[in-house]
Order: structure tokens, then C-alpha cells, then sequence
């Protein structure tokens, strides 16, 4: 017996995430760490952070922590990296 | 009516199982064919037109219309009657509080759970006592396993893509129940939340597993729920200290005992809220010593407050076994609560 059946997926475009531009040098920069607020993050962007300033001479490490570590990011969190040179998100599962 | 989904011509029922399950579009189950009429069908039963917008997922920006879900749907088992309440459990799960990429993302394997409420409960033949839990009825095993597919098929919610759960729990196949409202004094849980009791209803809930407790052996209604509030605090010694919303499903026996004593939902919700309550430092207790730090005699209440608290009336006429659901994460999630055919485009 011949079926016509339908496709159940979402067949619209999806908007895909796109790499911010990669940059050559860390030195001097402004890296600024979104952390999704987790107990891990804490000493994985402690030591991330050590590592930025002592290895690579980055200029500063800025923290910005999320409120809720299941939804994105606010907004005023994104606004004020838009003064970074470099932002580095993490999971602290 | 023009649908506007991609269709295939496969050959029979078989080769339908087959191009399903090879593309991932399946729960591992079989499938009923999404045929044209079946889908056509459902959407007449709701006068949507197929593009008919239910919602957008705002963090991954995917559009749900009323075609996909129907096409869920049918593959999940439902029939065009079923439809009303999964187009509703989608437009709950999509308000902003519900968080609903967080809920099916997680590491924390949550499953939603769907309370339904009103007229549409005997319509379309719920039954909200034996095995309540378990498969009880086709219309609720059907609801539960369209939300699933959907959630699958739409937003890509399947292990290892966007689903990251590290166990998940058999709720995530369907668990849908209907409140049994003709077996019960109190209100419904819709009504208590805010719908007119003439109307149906849908609540979602981002939940755990259920708990099952049992108490047999006593009619005052404090020792009764004093074996829920225990559960509610192992949960957050166990699992997680966040209070947010939990559900309670209370069988007919505990019921009886309760509404005998003149308890209404409102008073069960004011007496756990005082007794699910623990001290941090009873971390120590279960091997997680290492995040008390200086807060061992904060004290820490299961519900947020006590209208977080969500009473079930349900399950089968004999025995004393309820149910403690606890809630993903704290209140990171928030149950909702719609009516099932109001209007998708206005504020209620």
C-alpha cells in the first residue's frame, strides 16, 4: 500500500551561530569571562585567568557571571562585552 | 487546505517505520504515517491554518506552527480530538518563564510533565485512576508522547544533540496525567491557578521523576503529609536544595482522609511549605559536606511559597501510595498553566 507521509522537522532556515573573528595576539587584550555561574566555573577560570595574565600578558581579565545558568546570557551582560577584545563563555558541569 | 511540509511516497507501512526511525525522527517506537488527510485532520479539529504561528523558541529562534505539531502528533498516536491539548501544552511550555531550551538541554534530564484539567478530561476518555502514572489511558500516553516527538522533531531535542541529560527518566517518553476531578472535593488544579473550572486546561511542569511514598497506617492528615514533606526533603538533600515548584500527587485513600479532616489543597500546600524544609549542613549527611562552607544552619524550603505547590487529586481508589514530583532546578523553570482553545494571539 503506497503512503504519502509528511517531513515532521522544522524545515525553515536555521540561523546558525557564527565565530566572532579570531585574533592573532593576546597580549594586551581584554578577555572577559561569561560564566554560566556554575560551582566548576570557579576554579576553571581561576586558573584560566592566572594562566591569560602570566602567560599570554593579556592586559585585563573582566568577570561577568549569568543570573540564571540555563538561559542565556542578559543583555547588559552582552552590552558590556562589546568593550572586549575577546570573550570566553564556559560550562562548569 | 495547502500543506506545506516535504512529502515522501514510500511503499508501505514497513518502509514508513524504517525512513523514520533512519532519520531520527522517532522515540524508538513506532510510528502512525503522518498522512496528509491524518494531519488535515487535526488542524480542522482546531480551524488552524497549517502555517498558523503557535510560538518561537527564543534562544535557537525556531518557529512552531500548527503543521508541525499536527504532524507530531499523528505520529505520536493521536487522533484529531488530542490536538486542543498539545497545541495548548506548547503554547505553555513556550512562555518565557517556562525556559524551555534550559528544561530540555540539561544535564538534569527533566521530562515535562502535563496536567490536564476540565470538560476535555471525559471527552476525550481520560482516566485519572489506576496506573495514573504508568500508561493509564491512550489519551494521555498520546499527549505525552506528541509533546516528546515535537520536541524531537522541532528543536532537535534528541540524546546527544540538544537533549545533554545524563539520565533522563522514563517520563521523557510521556507523562501526561488527568487530574480526577469527579473523585475529589477540592479544586482543580487549573482552577486554583487562575482558569474558569468550565474550562480545559493544560499545566506544564519541567519535572523529575516521581517519588512514590506510602502511608497506610494513619488518618491524621499531618502524618500524612508529613510522609510527603520527608520525600520533598530527600529530594533536596539528595538531588537539589532550590526551592521552586513541586507537584504531589495525593490517591483517593489519602484523599478521603484528608477532605474527611476538612484539608482543602490550600492547607496542604501552607502545612508542607512549614514542614519541606532543611538545613544545609544536612549536606553531611549524604557526602556533599564540601559545599556547606559557612551556610550549615541556613534554612532551605522545598516551594518558593506555597502556591508553587502543585496538588494533584489522581490514581487508582485503593492504597496509600502517592507522589512527590520534584522541579528541575529551583525555580529556573515555572509551571504554567493555559487554556486549552483560547485565542494563540491574546494575552489571557
Amino acid at each position: 500500500m503506497a503512503l504519502t507521509v509528511l517531513n515532521p522537522t522544522t524545515e525553515s532556515p536555521a540561523r546558525d551561530f557564527e565565530l566572532a573573528p579570531r585574533i592573532q595576539s593576546l597580549a594586551g587584550k581584554t578577555v572577559g569571562f561569561i560564566s554560566n555561574g556554575k560551582e566548576g566555573t570557579k576554579g576553571f577560570f581561576t586558573h584560566l585567568e592566572n594562566l591569560l595574565l602570566s602567560k599570554y600578558q593579556v592586559a585585563e581579565v573582566i568577570w561577568e557571571t549569568k543570573s540564571n545558568y540555563s538561559a542565556p546570557a542578559e543583555t547588559e551582560i552582552i552590552e558590556r562585552a562589546q568593550a572586549w577584545d575577546l570573550a570566553i563563555t564556559g560550562l562548569g558541569d | 487546505m495547502n500543506l506545506i511540509s516535504e512529502k515522501f511516497d514510500l511503499d508501505s507501512i514497513e518502509d514508513v517505520q524504517e525512513f523514520y526511525h533512519s532519520r531520527g525522527w522517532t522515540d524508538g517506537f513506532p510510528v502512525v504515517p503522518p498522512t496528509p488527510e491524518a494531519v488535515r485532520a487535526c488542524l480542522d479539529w482546531v480551524l488552524m491554518a497549517p502555517d498558523e504561528l503557535i510560538g518561537i523558541e527564543p534562544v535557537r529562534e525556531r518557529t512552531i506552527t500548527a503543521e508541525k505539531l499536527a504532524i507530531n502528533a499523528v505520529m505520536a498516536g493521536c487522533l484529531p480530538m488530542h490536538f486542543p491539548a498539545v497545541i495548548a501544552a506548547w503554547m505553555a511550555m513556550l512562555k518565557e518563564e517556562f525556559l524551555l531550551h534550559g528544561t530540555t538541554a540539561s544535564t538534569g534530564g527533566c521530562a515535562i510533565f502535563i496536567v490536564l484539567n476540565g470538560p476535555v478530561r471525559n471527552e476525550i476518555g481520560c482516566q485519572s485512576e489506576f496506573n495514573v502514572l504508568g500508561s493509564s489511558d491512550r489519551a494521555t500516553s498520546v499527549i505525552g508522547r506528541a509533546i516528546r516527538l515535537g520536541l524531537i522533531n522541532l528543536l532537535e531535542v534528541s540524546p546527544g544533540a540538544i537533549d545533554r541529560s545524563t539520565l533522563g527518566h522514563p517520563g521523557k517518553i510521556s507523562y501526561c496525567v488527568a487530574e480526577d476531578e469527579e473523585n475529589t472535593e477540592w479544586e482543580s488544579l487549573a482552577a486554583i491557578r487562575g482558569i474558569p473550572p468550565e474550562a480545559s486546561a493544560v499545566t506544564v511542569f519541567a519535572a523529575s521523576s516521581p517519588r512514590q511514598i506510602m502511608n497506610e497506617w494513619t488518618k491524621a492528615p499531618e502524618e500524612i503529609l508529613d510522609t510527603y514533606a520527608a520525600e520533598m526533603k530527600a529530594n533536596m538533600r539528595n538531588y537539589s536544595i532550590w526551592a521552586g515548584n513541586y507537584a504531589i500527587v495525593i490517591p483517593k485513600q489519602h484523599r478521603d482522609l484528608l477532605q474527611e479532616a476538612g484539608w482543602s489543597k490550600a492547607d496542604i500546600a501552607n502545612y508542607l511549605f512549614e514542614k519541606a524544609r532543611i538545613k544545609r549542613q544536612e549536606w553531611a549527611d549524604v557526602g556533599k559536606a564540601s559545599v556547606i562552607r559557612d551556610k550549615g544552619d541556613f534554612e532551605y524550603c522545598a516551594l518558593a511559597s506555597p502556591e508553587h505547590l502543585l496538588v494533584v487529586a489522581a490514581g487508582g481508589p485503593a492504597g496509600g501510595f502517592g507522589a512527590i514530583i520534584p522541579p528541575w532546578l529551583g525555580t529556573k523553570s515555572q509551571a504554567v498553566t493555559v487554556a486549552i482553545g483560547a485565542c494563540v494571539d491574546c494575552e489571557v
